[in-house]
């Protein structure tokens, strides 16, 4: 349920430049857009387009050279190094693509340990660990330590970890990017639905224009800046490709297609700019 | 964060490198172990030599006397000397509890075919509760008959009258019997001995022997030493009046006389033993009875000086321990860089994660705050069972100092303290460690390698 009236993250005019020697390199270059509760977004675009640094920014760490980034109403852009981390601790959720489960812990304390930074006692902890374990269906796993499980399983921990804090927006790193394509689609799948039933914003990186196809929005970022942001209606209409992404397509016959259309789409509408 | 939380998350990072902790911990306790040690032993050391000093006699007591007066006749300074007058005076300085006059005289005792040329001393009454007897006991106040009081050690200066052979000669001690049969004590000294050698001179009688009974004995063995071992002891009133009694108007030995040849009309004492309340005042007491212009001998001048001396071997002994706690510290903090860099991904994820960052300087803090703790518990142990061994298998005290006691003396501060200095060093030695995972870039988790 994408909610309109209430934008989540606003980017104005967002700059980052990263001097290199005497040359300037401009990883943003003046990037505007907004998104709103509930939405499915997708930062799409090749290595070194600026994707990933968009997204460290949005999640503070990392500050812009140059614009404005209201999360939640509040300006981050300005924050100090300890303001950003109390900023993530309550609003953000972060699900990574290598997973960065603590080795050291089984799945409950990995997905609880979040909660530890905000000083919820051990047994209530816990508990909301265990309900959300279950939501991503891996209730047999529980007790498991991080590497006694397989790349998706693993993924799925580091799911409920970033909802188990129940943040206003997750952010996804090429959440599949370690994953095979099987599993990929489950995870896309299971986002997806988590998103709508628990009724959360996802930000989503990923160079892979098939899978950027599963969100409500995606933003194409190349050299800095945004160069075309496709919705995900429009898609459905033109293209009636990837179905409506929790139901079951011919997998395969999806991806393919997927990856076809955004070529076309690309061609077809040049740089918008 | 909950401080137990990151006490758990602490020592589960410390158990995932068991053999690294165990080694870095290792060091903690070598180095408290030989700080405790060192310090225990300089403990030992000193706390030895007070009991040394204090079994030599009262370490509160300050000995007055004055130059000689021996001579008689020139160059006598009457004003230093030491009567009940100057006693008094002595008497009202602060911290003073007591004086007690040394009057001291020449006399032979005799008893069977054993003889002993000695002197006696006559003290007060304080002077005498003082002294620790083993046998016999202090007569009452009002007790007018002379009485001895004789030192353990006294009995090996007996010799036998004819053949002279005497404790040092033969090995045996004298049959002498203090306190069972009469002592039959001579006080005109100069008579017995014109009599004895001049035999043919039949101008000089041999002098009149005295039967003095034995008030009692100095505690110990005639092998133990202490202040009293070497003294014969009486009141000195009572001295006054036996030897008055005696020669009557004649110049009594030892004692001073004037221009002309006469005896004075009060007794002159040898010395003043000046009482003081407390160890810590003795100095400035014998610093104001030397300015009265005499000389002045107290324990605490010795006790002061070995005080000193033991106090450097003290700072020596703990400097060479704490190099090696101090090489401790470094293995702390080299193992917790080491820690950091294996764990920056690690680190960077938890801050993504909003793990505060004083929760992370204060989780590895308290990592090596526990290195410390840990090297701290187990070093005290090994500390105490040296110390232990030290005291009851080497008998370390007695080969050092020649005193039976322990060498090794670990104090409850001194326990209390190593353990909160080892957690303090380990928390020191983490500090620097900790401030830059503190400031580790939360970008380290999004890199993949």
């Amino acid at each position: 349920m994408i909610d309109r009236k209430h934008p989540i993250i606003q980017v104005k005019n967002l700059y980052k430049i990263y001097r290199v020697g005497e040359t300037r390199v401009h990883a943003l270059d003046g990037v505007d857009f907004t998104i709103y509760k509930g939405e499915f977004c997708a930062i799409v675009g090749p290595s070194g387009s600026g994707k990933s640094t968009l997204l460290n920014m949005l999640a503070g760490l990392e500050k812009p050279t140059k614009g404005q980034i209201v999360i939640d109403n509040i300006h981050i852009e300005n924050m100090t190094e300890n303001q950003l981390v109390e900023f993530r601790r309550k609003r953000v959720g972060f699900i990574f693509q290598s997973y960065n489960l603590l080795q050291t812990m089984n799945a409950v304390e990995n997905v609880a340990l979040p909660l530890s930074f905000r000083g919820v006692p051990k047994k209530k902890r816990n508990e909301i660990a265990a309900r959300y374990l279950k939501m991503v269906g891996l209730e047999k796993q529980m007790k498991h330590m991080a590497n006694a499980m397989s790349g998706g399983q693993q993924q799925r921990v580091g799911i409920a970890r970033a909802l188990a804090v129940n943040p206003k927006i997750i952010f996804a790193d090429e959440p599949t990017g370690n994953l095979d394509s099987k599993t990929t689609l489950e995870i896309l799948r299971l986002m997806r639905r988590i998103v709508q039933e628990q009724n959360q914003t996802l930000v989503m990186v990923t160079h892979d224009n098939n899978l950027a196809s599963y969100a409500d929005r995606q933003f194409h970022i190349v050299d800095g800046k945004i160069v075309r942001i496709v919705e995900k209606k429009e898609a459905d209409e033109e293209n009636a490709a990837p179905g409506d992404g929790a139901d079951e397509p011919a997998v395969g016959g999806t991806l393919d297609l997927a990856a076809d259309i955004d070529e076309e789409n690309l061609k077809a509408e040049g740089v918008k700019e | 964060m909950r401080f137990l939380d990151l006490l758990s998350m602490s020592i589960s990072n410390l158990k995932r490198r068991k053999m690294r902790t165990f080694l870095t911990v290792l060091g903690v306790i070598i180095g408290t172990a030989s700080v405790v040690i060192m310090v225990s032993l300089g403990i030992g050391l000193n706390d030895l030599m007070m009991e040394q000093y204090s079994s030599y006699g009262d370490m509160t007591m300050i000995t007055v006397y004055t130059n000689g007066y021996y001579g008689g006749g020139q160059d006598v300074d009457e004003s230093k000397f030491l009567t009940d007058d100057t006693m008094k005076q002595m008497a009202a300085i602060d911290h003073v509890t007591g004086v007690s006059p040394m009057l001291r005289a020449d006399v032979v005792m005799k008893q069977g075919a054993y003889y002993c040329s000695s002197s006696i001393t006559g003290v007060s009454r304080e002077y005498l509760e003082k002294i620790p007897l083993g046998q016999g006991e202090l007569a009452a106040a009002d007790d007018d008959e002379l009485k001895f009081y004789y030192g353990n050690k006294v009995i090996v200066r007996f010799s036998n009258e004819k053949t002279g052979a005497g404790y040092y000669d033969n090995e045996e001690l004298p049959p002498v019997d203090f306190m069972g049969k009469p002592m039959f004590v001579i006080f005109d000294t100069n008579a017995y001995w014109q009599t004895r050698w001049n035999s043919a001179d039949t101008t000089v009688k041999p002098p009149k022997k005295y039967m003095i009974k034995t008030g009692g004995m100095v505690e110990g063995e005639f092998t133990d030493y202490n202040n009293y071992s070497y003294g014969i002891y009486c009141d000195v009133e009572l001295l006054k009046q036996q030897l008055k009694m005696i020669f009557k108007k004649k110049p009594i030995p030892r004692q001073p006389t004037n221009s002309k040849g006469k005896p004075y009309s009060y007794f002159v004492y040898d010395q003043i033993m000046v009482f003081v309340d407390d160890m810590e005042n003795v100095t400035t007491v014998q610093q104001q009875l030397s300015d009265m212009g005499y000389q002045t001998n107290s324990q605490m001048e010795w006790i002061e000086q070995a005080q000193q001396t033991y106090g450097m071997v003290q700072l020596v002994l703990g400097g060479i321990g704490a190099i090696s706690l101090f090489v401790a510290a470094i293995g702390i903090a080299n193992t917790m860089m080491m820690s950091i860099y294996e764990r920056t991904k690690e680190i960077g994820v938890i801050k993504v994660l909003g793990c505060d960052m004083r929760n992370i300087r204060n989780m590895f803090l308290l990592e090596s705050g526990f290195i410390g703790f840990m090297g701290g518990v187990v070093g005290l142990g090994i500390s105490y069972g040296v110390g232990y061994a030290m005291n009851h298998f080497l008998s370390l005290g007695q080969m050092m100092m020649g005193v039976a006691g322990d060498i090794s003396r670990i104090p409850f501060w001194l326990a209390g303290g190593a353990i909160i200095f080892a957690i303090l060093v380990g928390m020191l030695a983490g500090f620097f460690p900790s401030l830059r995972a503190m400031h580790l870039s939360p970008l380290a988790a999004i890199r993949n390698e």
